[in-house]
Order: C-alpha cells, then structure tokens, then sequence
C-alpha cells in the first residue's frame, strides 16, 4: 500500500511541475478607491494559487504572474475586482466601496446568501484562524474566537471534552447545545468533534435563533455552520500537514508542605491522610511488615512534586495528507488524517483515522455533490469505577500523603512493595496497580455522508435536494480486576473490590433529507425578491446496548463468559424524527433594505398526534445606512449596517418524555422474580414544548477604509413554559414533576472589534488585532408557584440550582452565619463557626468573556496569539473538598494545626425584646478540633469554603510560523511550505483563592446544564507545546 | 441525461414530502425498553423488596436497622475506621439519616401505591396486601417523625405538596385501613386472583397476611397503652382482634425475591454489612462492631445468643466504647467482635420484616396490661425461644436442638427470669435482645415509649444526657414542600405522641 501510495504521489508531483513551468513576469501597479486615495493593504492572489502580496502603504503592489492568468484584489469591505494579465506588466485597480460586505455566507440548510441581506449577526472562523495551533478538534480551534461562544474544555484526557454554549444557557434541564451543521445537513456534536480540523473550510457561528429558525427545534441554542473543504476548480493541489506536540502538567493544586502521612496527630504508617506530626526528616517505616519481615522506611519529609510525578509527558501526532483539484464542471477534495496520542496517564492511548471524499460535478444546468467522511478510532483510558468505592484514577493520586515517593511504586508486578498485598496504603489502591487493571477500551467508526442534487432550471429557479447521514458504532470494553489479598494478611489493606467486565455498543443512526426551491426575483427597478420553500424531516434512531459479569474466574481474562454469576444486560433503544416545511421572503428595496420574512411548520414524534405541531416564526431587518444615505460615508465611516430581528422557536422534548413508563429497578430480576416500578418522575398530563423568543439589535461599522471594524450586538431571549423537573414534596411520591413552567430570561452584549493595528508594506510588516467582547446573564424569572428553586445537580452540602431572581445556574449551598457586620457567628461551646442554611453562593457563567487575537506578520514571520479572558463566574471544587479530608490543604495548615479565635467572629449572647439575636464580640474562644477534627468533620462540611472565584486569564494559542518566501520555491515543486511552533495553554492566570484546578474541567458524571461543578475527574490541568510543518505542492 | 436528473429531484422531493404524509411517520413515541402497563403481580415484589432495602441498606445510605442497632448500643466502631461519627455526634439535622424518610415514600410507599393504582377488580388480595404494608411504613415513619403526610401523601402530580397531618390521626386511620384490608381479604372470591410467588413475603398465604395486620394492629395499640385517654380505645380494638378470629403472626415474617450470590442480588444485609460476591469481607462488615455494653449485658446474662450476634475473636468477645477517639492497641477488626452469624448466614439468607418473636413479646406485653387474656409469662418465654430459633442458638453442630433457651430464661437474673424481673422491663429488655441486628429502629422506638433496656450509655464523646427520641425533617422537605413542613420540633425532648 505505502509504494502505491508514493507512486500516485510521484504522479501527481509530475503532473504539478508541469503546471508550475508557465511563463512569468513581473506586474505592478496602484489600487485606489473609488475616490482616487490609495489602498494600503489589499490583498492580491493568483486567481487558482495561493500565492499573491498585499499592496503597500501607497496602494502599489509588485508580484510575479504569467500571462493570462487572473488577479484577484480583495479587501473587506470593498467589491472584489479581477483583472487578467495580458502583455501590459502594469494594472492600476479602482476599488468599489459601494456595495460593501458582498461576501457570499452559508446560511441555514446550505443556502447563500449575501451578507448584506442577513438581519441577523453571525461570525466566520476560517481555516487559517481555526488552525493557529494545529488543534485536534475544531472546538478547541474556536475557543476565544467568537464573542458570544463559551466553549469549556471540560475534560483534557486523550480524547477531550468540550462543551458548547452560544449566548448562555435557555434551558434549565434541556438541551443547550448548539445546532451542528454539516454541508447543509443537520449533524451532530459527535460528528463535529469528529472532525479532521485541517478538512474545514469555515465555521459559520449563526448566534441566535432568528438565524436557525429554519430549523425549527434544533434552532433553539444557534447553530455552528461547517462547510467542508471543496477542490478548487482550477487547480490541483497536495497538500502535507504534520503536527507533534507534547502535553504536560501545566500545574498541581497548591498543596501544603509541612505535614505528612497519619491520623489525629498520630504517624500512621498505612493512612492516605496527612494528619500525622510536623515533618522532622527521620526516616520512618512506611505502610505494613510484610509477612517476610520487610518493611520500608522513607524520611518523614515531603516529597517534591510526588504526586506530579505519577504522570506522563503525552505525546500527539497528528499527519494529515490531502489531494484537491478540478475542472470547469467538476472538483474534488480527498484527505486522509492520522493522529495518534499517548497521553500522560501511563497507559492512556488513542488512535484516529480520518478519511474525507468531497466531489461535485456539474452537468448542464445540475450539479451533484457529495461530501463523506469517515472515521474511526480507538480509545484505551483508565477506568472510572477503580476500587470498592468505584473512584476515578485522580482520587488515589490524591489520597497519596506528602511524604510517600509515589513514583517508586510504578514497578507493581515486581516490587513487593507496590503489589496491592504490600503498598503502603491501608485504604486505597496503587494508581499504578490501578491503572493496569482498571481499563475503559472503545473503538467507535463515524460515516458521514451528505449527498445533494442541484438544478437551476433557470436564472432565477433553482432546485435543491438533500440527504445527509450520520451514523456512529460503537464497541468497547471495560473491566476492573477484582482486589483480594493473600489470606495470611492481618494488616489493613483496602476494601476488596470484585471485578467486571462491561461489553457495550452503541449504534446511532441519523439521517436527514430536505427539498428546497429558491428563486430570486427583480420585482422591479428597486425591488427584489429572493424566496425559498422547503420541506424536510429528520430521524434518529439510537441504540446501547451493554452486559456485565461481575466476579470474573479466570484472573485477567475479560471476557463475560468469564463467571459463574447471572449476566446484567440492558438495551436501550430510543427513535425521535420530525418534519416540517419552510419557507423564508427576504424583500430588498433599492439593494439597502432588506426584509426577512421565515418560518417553519414543525411536526415532532415527541409529543401525541393532537398537540405535536408548532410554528416558529422570525422576521428581520437589515438597513445598509450608507448605501442608503450616501452622506454619511465619509473618510472616517466607510460602512454601516444596522438589523434587527425577532423569532420564536420552541426547545423539543425528548423522546418519551411526556408518557410515564414502568420501570425495572436495577438489582431485578431475581431468581423466578421479575419487578417493576412507576418511574419516579411524574409528568404533567398536557406538555409541551420550551418557548424561546429572541430579540435582537446589531449594527455593523467600518471606519477608515475597513482598518476598523466594529460589529455590536445586543439581544434579549425569554424562554417560557420551562420544561422543568419540579422537585415536589418527596411525600408526593414522585422525586420530580416534569412541567411546563417557570421563565428564563437572558440578556446580552457583544463586541467585535477588528482593527489592521499597524501595516507596512514596505518593510513586510504588519499587525492586526481581533478583540471580542460578550457579556451575558440568564436570570431565573420564575420557578414555579410551588418552589423558588429547582436543583440541577446536588453535590455534598449543596448544589447547582436554577433558582429565582438570580443568575442560572447558581451554585447553593451551606453557608457561614454572619451578623449584620458580617462578621461569622460561632458555637459559644465550641468556638467553631454556626454551619447554616443553603444559601446561593454566586453563579457559575462569566460576567463577560474577552478574547483576543493577534497577528504579527514580519517578512515570512508569524507570531499568532490567541488569549481570553473569563470573570465574574464561581465554581465548586470537589477537588477542595477532597483535599481538607486528606489534610493536604492550604487551609489545613493555616493554624499550624493548633485552635484558633476565628478572626473577627462573634457569638450570640442572648435575644433582645423582640426576640432577635444579639451578638458579642468573639475574642477568647478559640475552634474545636484544630489539629484535625475542625477541618475534616466542621471546615468541609461548609460548601462556601470550596466555591471559588473562576477567573481566568489564559494564552490558548501561541503559535510561531515561517512561510517559506515564494521566491526561494521557484523552482522547486513546492509551492508553499511554511514551519510552525504552537502551544496550548502556555501560560494561565488564576486568582490566589483557586488553589485547585483550571475552573472550566466540569465533573462528567453531572447533568450538562450543571456548569461549575469541578470534581477529580480529570487529570490536573496542561499544556502542550509542538512544532507543525505545512507543505503544499 | 437531463430526464434522468430530473428523476432524481423528483424522487428526492417525494421522500421529503411522502415521510410526512404517513401517519405512522411520527408514531414512534412509545419507549421500546420500558413498559406503559403492568399488573399488580409484577409490582408488588418490587414493593416488598424496597421495604427490605429501606430497613437494611448500609451502603450508599444508610437506613432503619443501622441507625437502631447504633442508637441502642448494639454496634459500634473498630479501631481505624471513623464511619459512625455522626451517630455517635448525634448530629441531628436535615441530612441525618434523611433516606428514611426520602426512600419510604420514593419508592418504598410509592411502589405500593402503585399496586393498587395498577389493580383491577380481580386484584384485591394485592390491593390488600399493599394497604398492610403502607400501615407497616406508615407506623415506622409516624414512630420517627411524628407529624407526617399521610391523607394527601403518595399522589404524584395530583397533589405535589401534601399538607402534614397529625400523627395520632394517622395511627387512628391505620387502625381502620388494616380493618378494611382484613375484610377484603376475608369478602374475596373466586374472581379474586391469589399471588403467588408475586408476594416475596407469604407466597400469596392470605391468612398470614391476616395474622400480619392483626400483628400490625397489635404494635399501634400497644404502642398507645401509656395514653389514658385511648385506654377504652385500645380494648375495643383489641377486642375486635379476638373476634376476627385469625390470631397473630406466627412464624418470622421473612423477605426472599431469590436472592443469589451476585453483584446485587445478594441479600441486601448481608450485601452491606456482610461478605461480597467474591466472598471478602466488606468495609461495613470489618467496621461494624459490638459495643462495649452489649457484651457485657450479655455476658453477665449468660446468654448464649451472643455467639450468633456477634462473630467470636480469637481473643474472646469483645466490644468497642461508642465514640472512642484515640483507641489502645488491640480494637482492630481481628481483635473485636463484629456482626455475627446468627445474622449473616449467607448472600441467600431471608430478610425478617417482622419476627415471631416480636409478635409474642407485643402479645405478651398486651396479656400483661390485660388487654389479651392469655399468660403473658408463657408468652414471654416462648418470644425468647422463638428468637434462639430464629438465631440458631439452640442447634448444635449436629443438626440437633437442645434447651438452651429454658436453661436461660431459667435463671433468676434480673430482665432473663421471669419471676425476677419487673415484667414490662423483661420484655421490653428482651424484645432489644431478639431484634438485635435485624430491627434495631423498633428497639430505639420501644425505648423511646419505656425507657428500656434501662442504663445503655450514650457515646463517649456525647454531651446530650440521652439519644434523640425523634429524626429531623428530611432536607427534601424543606426543599420541595417548604409552605407545609412543620417547625422541627426538638429531636431530645418532644416526645411522639404516644409516649407523651
């Protein structure tokens, strides 16, 4: 296959060389606009290359091009001009600022339209933005780019999680993902992080509803408009992009330093606490006297880095190869990708492989295309359910004391000290034992696919039809070895786990097909008219399916025939489809004003037949003032635009959601008998859908020839008829009550300022800044009549609430009493703070998000940055919690481990007349339980000390690139090569009061709406760092 | 070429229009792994399990039985563990021990509802069945919280936030529902479906189920005897017992779905506090030991049941003070005495729900009062025989059994000898002993109503002079019925009703 392969290469670098060999000259000139000033950096290309040059500072350009071939100017802004070389080697171009922001974008369902036209704000990533660092998903290539998208990289494993929220959340316990769109056809959030970054050609953020209302349900939360790469017409293209980076611990929680392994002041050889005496460096027997005698002994010291150093240096490599060209009727784009990861938990491995075909052909008046990919990979991690307690890896980490050198310990079949019969700790297992008996191994295949006929049957008609599909399997494997220990062992060791092993797949099939027409109409001199009508429908159909042996017989063999128990097996199947038909009129008066008339007619399977139709409605303005009012155009504001819109889109429920179903409870059957319960939420009789509408304003400017851009927005959403899950009365019976009510209302401010900072074309220089700004807050109006608040996810002494009047999600929990001065209100008794009520402790999305990127180009030098900015925002860190238990806290050794007077505290003497508490000044009586009880019966269980302020401030990208000059390529095949050195993460502020983690992981096993709950889950926060070659033939 | 084409827009469009004008398109929304409709046969053991699981869960929760057998010195703590602290603390609060009252209505009452709910006119015996039980909850829940929802409870979205009712009211009408259930019992005829290995508890025996709720009815009014006012009360029900003629609960009232040694579907005690399905002890198991005081009393009664409560160090017997913080050498799991097999026979063993022994003491307490004619002696001494029974005291190795349990109550110690003793003290102090391990909250209730068995200490590190004699209001409550739940009353000093 590989000699194959380079002799098709050989071929094609021939068959390019060819092409290369055309007659050069050099060809010059000024561009000016169309009041005769001089340009300063438009861009020039070769129509069909991707070589070209910017004009300088006076609007003149000089670059090589062979006769014949076409020049394209562009300048955003500016209507783009192409001129043909012919025997003159000089071209003066006059720019037409008239008709600005003609870019052509892809709009719901794969229709273009002209940016002018659109009411509604959206924003375009393109492929070079996307690719600053070589990400390994789009979603991280996306992060910080876009005012008004929050992406949260919640898990930073071999394969990472993110989570996408456009404008905040609208939904308490629904979905608040946005829309994935695919070449024209509804995808999935899998299929977007299935993804080969380097085969997109642009991501279209459509913010709001108004601009997925086409869409019907899934339009709810925006939409993410993918447009793969196509070939170009007229050129045939390889190119090469290969990426090596390395991931390390970026940073460890701040861990204390002067006391180790023992319990209520106590050296304790076997504990995983730190609650031992202070550190006095004499060498000390650790963990159990073996059965031969042995034992260790280490010094009563801590250990520098000793948990840090349980990891890894990962390492990704990532090959993409693809192959694109075409002709006047047709075009294709192939690519292959590779990418294979060793991560930085030992064992931890992934693997992919992408594969894309996208082709069209046009044939008279139609033109067929087709967009597949396919991909697959595999996946082998840890696994989540380690021990009796079914912990993540992390939590044994942690539970390692300051002064054990955990990594001596890697050597668990040979060094009788790391076996689980001989490791030091009584309670919990070796993470390097638990790593290799503990495993999660998954292979998944991803095929899209996405095939549409277009036929314009004449100038002003056209036809299009659509199917895409999106299919995943799934198999894997997860198994945990059984714990037991030599029967000889009087010592305490862990509690004895029993082993499994877990076989799932997973089948989910999605396909989608849609019809359009659209016609585009001159009504008259000043009037147009551009209309579409649509039906459409969609199906999911999805289907898991997993079996368990418990207590396995044959040690290490995982296999479910493994066991002489019962098998556990379930299968879940769930088919969810809609239909629906469009239709959208969008009037242009004198090529200014445009109106936007949409709607869709939706049908779900989620609801009964009598209630299952609903209509989603968007109408929009769009006002190009200064095309309008030529006046204004100035020198200074070249360009305005100002829309507004509004629509009403509604948030579907799940599949048989709103019908009560039996349900059989986990331990049955038993032997001969069967069981089954109501399941335990109770739904309202008449559901119905979430009703979100959406206001919005936005004004687009540009200043001073396009050097400045500014696009602002503000917008308004109010969801009603929450489909909420009420907690009702436990008495009632039901543990929650699913119904329509309750109001969310979010509001919102975005900002995108563009600015060509400094440009000189002279010396090769220039530098331009995107800085986006977005501000947003959801607010519960209400709950319900009965409540004021409904819990998303509960975690020890509080929980993630939507809760009334205050920003969602909010985090709630046990707080400090305090007296009108604030002062904390402690126990007369005992000194130790008042534990009290559940309060709302802040809440968990940003105040606002700044993000920042910049370009400074020198010569062939890149230097691209990319940072942002979160403020504003709390989280929980369950990781803080864990570690006051463990007495590896900051705070554990605050008081040096001795009772203290609360600062500034008070106690209540008494009650006044009215029966309100007076306080005195608390000066002499100190906490109970300093050296440990104090921190880990009285401190934890008070959840405030654990929420934390989720700033951060943080260099996504860094990425160094040298473009190789055009010149020195000339007679070499190549036509571009250009060298990078990237980073991810590199640096991260965060404020002192987080001492724990990077605020964004969030605890995977929670709801996805519980924004701001950190937990173990993860493995400490990193970075990475590679370098990256690009080649193009 | 062109015609062809056309073809294909065509098709494309009647695949997007003709999907929608099949009725059947949308009719997908009926859930394929679950089921809409169930009969009561295939409810009801789920019900009578939730019951086992709300009184004897260790893990992930703890339920009844943990909380009893801690509040009345039953266990305790080894050495190297810090797992009671909270009881021991007696930290009363919202999120103490709320599962009980969480768990029962959830899924235990829930579930039973839900039988009579799912019923039809051929399905009274179950509807019957489901009445005893939700008495059988609702005196456990009334016992531990006092005011309660009852009238209003269990009606799902129908009523989100039922009100609180008095806890004597709902004693009152659970007299009257287990009456009614005893007459749908006795009135059903052949149309009447009769469970069978649907009910985990009697296997579809309907006359136990009528000697259960007349057991039932037995332990409300007992439990009533200190209230002056209800004195007539009780006879009149007492007597209405007599004339229904069935009796009392003979034999232990014991749960088994089919149980088998497999990740969980062990017994659910034993699960917890026993051995788990590869046979290794469990944390709990190695955790959970004898208290000091329950050794020494049975110790200085000689009582032979000790070796079937608690598992015999090599050491000899011996228990942990509660709320020990530095322990001496020599408390490690191998040198104390931990749960023993009288009550951890295997992952297939019964879950007792009721056992005869305590249906005797209760008959024996009534004969005493004179409520009952009959000997409350003979009573007495065939409730501790019935518990050497049920602990396996009395067998020998061989599969013999012998008298040991004469030999005992023989002997003219004070709570063993019947003629020893303060009657009402014996029984109540030998009730304790009989349900050691397996209904440690009626021990903590029957304390709360006598005050015996008299001198068992609190924890070590405890300031409150006794343990709590009612749980705090759920934090659930306070959550998601707010405008309803009460004022806590206090946890130490405001009494439940009947023993006011």
């Amino acid at each position: 296959m590989r000699t194959k392969f380079s002799g098709i290469l050989t071929l094609l670098l021939a068959f390019v060389v060819q092409i290369t060999f055309a007659q050069e000259k050099t060809v010059s000139g000024t561009v000016t606009d169309d009041q005769g000033l001089p340009l300063p950096g438009v861009n020039i290309i070769i129509k069909g290359t991707s070589s070209g040059t910017q004009t300088d500072f006076d609007g003149i350009y000089n670059l090589e091009a062979s006769n014949g071939s076409t020049l394209v100017f562009s300048y955003i802004g500016f209507e783009t001009q192409e001129v043909t070389v012919g025997a003159a080697s000089s071209y003066d171009v006059t720019m037409e600022a008239g008709n600005t922001l003609d870019e052509v974008v892809v709009t719901s369902f794969g229709i273009k339209r002209q940016k002018k036209q659109l009411s509604y704000q959206s924003e375009e990533v393109d492929a070079e933005q996307l690719n600053v660092v070589q990400p390994q998903n789009v979603a991280q290539g996306l992060t910080g780019k876009v005012a008004g998208l929050q992406i949260n990289t919640t898990n930073n494993g071999v394969n990472p999680g993110t989570k996408i929220v456009l404008r905040g959340l609208r939904s308490i316990s629904g979905n608040s993902t946005a829309l994935v769109v695919i070449d024209g056809s509804i995808a999935s959030e899998g299929a977007f992080n299935a993804l080969n970054p380097n085969d997109v050609e642009s991501v279209n953020i459509l913010k709001g509803a108004t601009a997925a209302v086409l869409y019907g349900s899934d339009a709810a939360n925006g939409a993410l408009v993918v447009t793969t790469k196509k070939g170009s017409t007229e050129k045939f293209k390889v190119a090469i992009n290969s990426t090596t980076t390395f991931q390390e611990i970026a940073y460890m929680p701040e861990f204390q330093s002067e006391y180790g392994i023992g319990w209520q002041t106590q050296y304790e050889r076997i504990e995983n606490t730190n609650w031992g005496p202070r550190f006095d460096g004499v060498v000390r027997p650790i963990g159990p006297t073996l059965l031969d005698g042995s034992f260790q002994s280490v010094p009563y010291a801590p250990v520098q880095d000793n948990l840090k150093n349980f990891y890894d240096t990962g390492v990704t490599l990532q090959n993409t190869v693809s192959i694109s060209g075409g002709d006047d009727t047709s075009s294709f784009y192939l690519s292959i990708g590779e990418q294979d990861t060793k991560g930085i938990v030992p064992g931890d491995k992934y693997n992919r492989n992408t594969f894309r075909f996208n082709g069209s052909k046009t044939l008279g008046d139609l033109t067929l295309s087709v967009n597949t990919s396919y991909f697959r990979d595999d996946t082998s991690v840890s696994g989540q359910q380690i021990g009796a307690q079914d912990r993540p890896l992390y939590w044994f980490i942690l539970n390692t004391p300051n002064n054990i050198p955990l990594s001596n310990y890697r050597d668990w079949r040979n060094n009788k000290f790391a076996n689980p019969d001989g490791f030091y700790n009584g309670y919990y297992e070796n993470p390097f034992w638990a790593v290799d008996n503990n495993r999660d191994n998954d292979k998944s295949g991803r095929f899209t696919s996405n095939i549409s006929a277009e036929w314009q049957a004449n100038e002003w008609l056209s036809f299009t039809g659509r199917m895409g599909i999106n299919t995943l399997s799934t198999i894997g494997k997860e198994y945990r070895n059984g714990l037991s220990f030599n029967d000889d062992i009087t010592y305490s060791r862990p509690n004895a786990s029993t082993s499994f092993v877990t076989d799932y797949e997973r089948q989910y099939l999605q396909y989608t097909s849609t019809f359009i027409a659209n016609g585009e109409f001159d009504l008259s001199d000043s009037f147009s008219l551009d209309a579409l009508l649509g039906a459409t429908n969609f199906t999911s159909e999805d289907r898991r399916s997993q079996i368990t042996a418990n207590n396995i017989s044959v040690d290490g063999f995982y296999d479910i025939s493994n066991s002489a128990g019962q098998l556990q097996a379930a299968v879940n199947e769930e088919t969810y489809r809609t239909y629906g038909y469009l239709g959208q009129l969008n009037f242009g008066y004198n090529d200014y004003l445009f109106l936007d008339v949409s709607g869709r007619y939706d049908y779900t399977s989620s609801l009964p037949s009598d209630e299952n139709s609903y209509f989603y409605p968007g109408v929009g303005l769009s006002f190009i003032a200064t095309d309008a009012i030529p006046s204004i155009k100035g020198n200074v504001l070249n360009y305005l635009k100002i829309t507004a819109n509004n629509s009403t889109v509604y948030n579907d429920l799940k599949p048989y959601e709103a019908v009560e179903n039996y349900l059989q409870p986990a331990y049955f059957p038993f032997a001969n008998t069967n069981g089954f319960t109501i399941q335990g939420t109770a739904t309202d009789s008449d559901l119905k859908k979430e009703k979100i509408n959406t206001t919005e304003f936005g004004a687009n400017f540009a200043f001073l020839k396009n050097r400045l851009t500014l696009d602002a927005s503000v917008f308004k959403t109010t969801t009603t008829d929450l489909l909420t899950q009420v907690t009702p009365s436990v008495t009632s019976a039901a543990s929650s009550l699913l119904t329509n009510i309750g109001e969310l209302e979010g509001k919102g401010v975005e900002l995108t300022l563009g600015a060509k900072i400094l440009s000189f074309p002279e010396s090769d220089f220039s530098w331009d800044a995107n800085i986006n700004f977005s501000a947003y807050e959801t607010v519960v109006n209400e709950v319900s009549e009965q409540t004021d608040q409904a819990i998303v996810q509960a975690f020890a002494d509080g929980g993630i609430y939507a809760s009334e009047g205050e920003a969602f999600p909010q985090i709630k929990g046990s707080s400090y009493v305090r007296d009108d001065q604030g002062s904390v209100v402690v126990d007369q008794s005992t000194g130790n703070p008042i534990i009290g009520d559940v309060v709302s402790l802040g809440k968990t999305t940003p105040d606002y998000i700044i993000g920042l990127t910049s370009n400074v180009r020198y010569k062939g030098f890149t230097l691209s940055t990319t940072w942002d900015y979160r403020t504003g925002h709390v989280y929980y860190s369950q990781l803080g919690h864990q570690l006051e238990f463990t007495g590896r806290s900051m705070a554990s050794v605050s008081s040096n481990r001795q009772d203290f007077v609360i600062p500034n505290s008070v106690y209540q003497s008494g009650t006044d007349a009215n029966g309100n508490p007076q306080y005195v000044t608390n000066t002499n009586i100190p906490i109970t339980g300093g050296r440990q009880n104090y921190w880990t019966n009285h401190y934890n269980n008070i959840a405030e000390n654990y929420v934390k302020d989720a700033t951060a401030v943080k260099l996504r990208e860094l990425a160094i690139r040298y473009s190789v000059p055009s010149d020195f390529l000339k007679n070499t095949p190549l036509n571009k090569v250009s060298l990078g050195v990237v980073g991810t993460n590199l640096l991260t502020w965060l404020p002192k009061e987080n001492r724990y983690a990077d605020p964004e992981f969030n605890n995977n096993t929670a709801n996805s709406n519980a924004v701001g709950l950190g937990g173990y889950f993860q493995t400490p926060p990193t970075r990475t760092y590679g370098f990256n070659i690009n080649v193009e033939f | 070429m062109k015609k062809y084409i056309k073809y294909v827009q065509v098709s494309l469009l009647a695949l997007a229009i003709s999907s929608c004008d099949n009725d059947n398109y949308l009719d997908v929304n009926v859930d394929p792994n679950n089921p809409t409709e169930v009969s009561p046969d295939l409810i009801l053991p789920t019900a009578q399990n939730y019951t086992v699981r709300n009184m004897y869960l260790g893990v992930g929760g703890r339920y009844t039985n943990t909380f009893g057998n801690i509040m009345m010195a039953n266990w305790s703590e080894t050495d190297g563990y810090s797992w009671y602290d909270d009881e021991f603390g007696y930290i009363m609060g919202s999120n103490f021990y709320d599962r009980i009252f969480d768990y029962s209505y959830i899924n235990t009452l829930k579930t039973y509802q839900e039988v009579i709910n799912a019923g039809d006119e051929t399905t009274d015996n179950f509807t019957a069945i489901a009445e005893i039980m939700k008495a059988y909850h609702f005196q456990m829940l009334v016992d531990g919280y006092g005011d309660i929802p009852y009238f209003e409870a269990l009606q799902r979205e129908n009523a989100a936030t039922p009100a609180y009712d008095s806890a004597e009211a709902i004693y009152d009408d659970l007299i009257i529902k287990l009456d009614e259930a005893i007459t749908t019992i006795k009135e059903a005829d052949s149309d009447d479906q009769v469970p069978g290995s649907g009910d985990i508890v009697f296997n579809g025996n309907m006359t136990s189920w009528i000697q259960f709720a007349n057991t039932l009815k037995l332990r409300i009014l007992v439990r009533q005897s200190g209230m002056s006012s209800k004195q007539a009360y009780i006879q009149e029900n007492m007597n209405n017992i007599v004339a229904e003629g069935s009796g009392f609960l003979l034999e232990d009232a014991l749960v088994n779905p089919g149980y088998s040694n497999d990740d969980g579907k062990q017994n659910p005690f034993f699960q917890d506090f026993g051995e788990n399905i590869a046979g290794e002890a469990v944390n709990n198991n190695l955790a959970t030991c004898a208290s000091e005081f329950v050794i020494d009393f049975l110790q200085n009664a000689s009582d032979p049941r000790i070796d079937r409560l608690y598992e015999e160090p090599a050491g000899g017997h011996k228990g942990t003070p509660q709320g020990l913080t530095n322990y001496p050498d020599g408390f490690e799991a191998a040198d104390v005495s931990n749960i023993g097999p009288g009550l951890l026979k295997g992952s297939t063993q019964s879950s007792p729900i009721m056992l005869a022994a305590e249906s005797l003491f209760l008959q024996a307490e009534a004969a005493q009062r004179g409520y009952l004619s009959g000997n409350a002696q003979a009573l007495y001494e065939q409730a501790i025989t019935a518990s050497f029974n049920f602990l396996g005291a009395d067998a020998n190795e061989d599969g013999s059994t012998d008298d040991d349990a004469a030999t005992y109550f023989g002997q003219s110690k004070t709570n063993v000898g019947w003629s020893s003793s303060d009657p009402i003290e014996a029984i109540i102090t030998q009730k304790w002993i009989a349900l050691n391990g397996t209904n440690g909250w009626e021990s903590w209730v029957e304390y709360n109503r006598t005050g015996y068995p008299a001198n068992v200490p609190v924890a070590l590190n405890q300031t409150n002079a006794d343990r709590p004699v009612r749980l705090s209001y759920p934090a659930s409550e306070r959550v998601g019925n707010a405008a309803n739940v009460p004022n806590q009353p206090n946890e130490f000093s405001d009494k439940i009703f009947w023993a006011n």
